[in-house]
């Protein structure tokens, strides 16, 4: 269970007269266990729409909530993977996995056993020691991953999780992130500025306009991954070069950029 | 390194010889504004041997040793939780501040008149003198540090569900700690300036007594020895400080030499 719906959701900054409306009438489904990409101009206010979910902040009208419960604060169920990864500088990486299960409660023994697992699963596992700054970006974002999993939550919120990696980079961490969302599932909001990366990793995309921020168009994804059979391939850029793919590509990018044809109209 | 210790040393050995050479061998300093090596030497055995102010060397660096920790002990103990609480709570920034606004340009040392007025000429006076001092720093480098911690490590926290004792002893605290140490350092060395000031005006033992009484018997060795050993524990204290730092922020160390 883990589903999203954003009601008629809108922020003002500042007063209601004279303020500035950063989103205005935001509705979104996304169902328990899909993966749902949100792209968009800078400034359209996806990012704030992830931390309504997150219970970092506030919509000024209407409701955000998670399986009909509105959202008030943070907390585990939902957890979330930061674009500068947010790991606590002073512990190691098995510790900064751990806290979150501590927190919980967790008794020790299991709570060993899970870290141990997720290190696994991730390619962790030489480095549990190792401090956050003793790795790569790539790495730390792992380990950010990996904190963020193994509290087996609800709702994975995730940043532009792979912004601040290089390219080759990132591209392995997309495609273990396909790994590790097939195998687990999770209702999934991704935060983007890659087209590419939306089309690749999630089941729809909803693009989002600016001024005010809103949802523009939403497209469905999975349908055609399933009947070209994209998981047949086993590298990115072969399901890249498929051409379902550059179509459903460059349909995006064509309504992203009649967003930016209006801006400058 | 070498080569720098190298360099240092050489300083220091050409800083004594020109002591020597302006002093004992063609006298262009005269012995009663500044002591040759030898009348230092000389003072310095009277100290560590018969004593002088009321005591040997050892019973004065004690006094002025325990004080000074002591008031920096309180200083600290009160300072860095009232600067984390600030740091955290808007409500108690609003609450403390203007007090803290209005005590602060006080120059320590003009607390002298009115603690010796109170608690008289004994230690707790110059106790209260020391916290005086050493409390300002401990406050605001805690306030500091909580404010510049990182936006996103407090939501990360936040979204981990970590209750409020786990999140002070694990995250604020460690968090503002570089800071904190910051401020730690400085109040130290208030508490020495203090402290010497403080028994300056009023001692039965201690280095800032030896001072005062070196300077009323025209004593200018023991005034050098004063100074030396002063400044000798205040280093000893600084770098045991330093050691303690290095260990609670061995992460931070390590990220220092990896850029």
């Amino acid at each position: 269970m883990g589903a999203i719906r954003f009601d008629n959701v809108g922020r003002i900054y500042g007063t209601k007269q004279d303020g500035f409306e950063a989103l205005k009438g935001v509705n979104l489904d996304i169902a328990d266990r899909e993966f749902m990409a949100v792209v968009g101009p800078s400034g359209c206010g996806k990012t704030t729409c992830l931390r309504f979910v997150a219970g970092f902040d506030q919509p000024t009208s209407g409701i955000v909530s998670v399986d009909g419960v509105q959202v008030t604060k943070p907390g585990p169920d939902r957890a979330v993977v930061f674009q500068q990864f947010a790991l606590m500088p002073w512990k190691t990486v098995c510790e900064n996995i751990e806290l979150g299960l501590r927190n919980k409660g967790v008794p020790k023994a299991e709570r060993i056993k899970k870290v141990n697992d997720i290190l696994a699963l991730m390619s962790l596992t030489s480095y549990a020691d190792a401090f956050p700054h003793q790795l790569s970006g790539g790495m730390q974002q792992r380990v950010s991953i990996a904190r963020a999993y193994v509290l087996d939550p609800e709702v994975l919120l995730m940043d532009e999780p792979f912004g601040a990696l290089d390219a080759q980079t990132r591209v392995v961490m997309q495609e273990e992130l396909v790994r590790l969302a097939r195998r687990n599932p999770r209702t999934v909001m991704f935060i983007t500025h890659a087209v590419e990366e939306a089309v690749y990793l999630a089941d729809r995309v909803a693009i989002m306009a600016r001024q005010p921020g809103r949802v523009k168009e939403i497209i469905d994804i999975r349908s055609v991954r399933e009947a070209e059979r994209w998981d047949d391939h086993e590298k990115i850029e072969d399901v890249m070069d498929l051409e379902s793919f550059v179509h459903l590509r460059t349909q995006i990018w064509r309504s992203l950029r009649q967003e930016k044809a209006m801006e400058i109209a | 390194m070498s080569r720098k210790a190298a360099v240092g040393s050489a300083t220091i050995v050409a800083a004594l010889a020109l002591w020597f050479f302006a002093t004992t061998m063609t006298q262009m300093i005269s012995p009663g504004r500044f002591p040759s090596p030898a009348d230092t030497w000389v003072a310095f055995k009277q100290i560590t041997g018969v004593g002088y102010a009321n005591g040997v060397l050892i019973d004065h660096v004690v006094r002025s040793v325990v004080l000074v920790t002591l008031g920096f002990l309180v200083a600290i103990c009160t300072g860095v939780p009232l600067g984390l609480l600030m740091g955290w709570s808007r409500k108690a920034e609003a609450l403390i501040n203007p007090v803290f606004l209005v005590i602060r340009p006080i120059p320590p040392l003009a607390w002298i008149p009115l603690a010796i007025l109170w608690l008289g000429l004994g230690d707790m006076a110059k106790i209260l003198v020391i916290w005086f001092a050493a409390f300002v720093p401990s406050v605001i480098n805690a306030y500091t540090g909580v404010r510049n911690l990182d936006k996103p490590l407090i939501e990360a926290a936040q979204m981990l569900g970590t209750p409020f004792s786990t999140f002070v002893r694990e995250i604020l605290l460690p968090g503002a700690s570089p800071m904190i140490f910051t401020g730690l350092r400085l109040s130290l060395q208030a508490s020495w300036t203090t402290l010497v000031a403080a028994e300056l005006v009023g001692a039965m033992t201690g280095l800032g007594r030896v001072l005062n009484a070196a300077q009323q018997d025209l004593f200018p060795g023991m005034i050098l020895v004063g100074m030396i050993v002063v400044t000798l524990c205040g280093w000893v204290m600084t770098a045991a400080l330093g050691v303690i730092e290095r260990r609670a922020l061995s992460w931070n160390t390590a990220t220092r030499a990896g850029d």
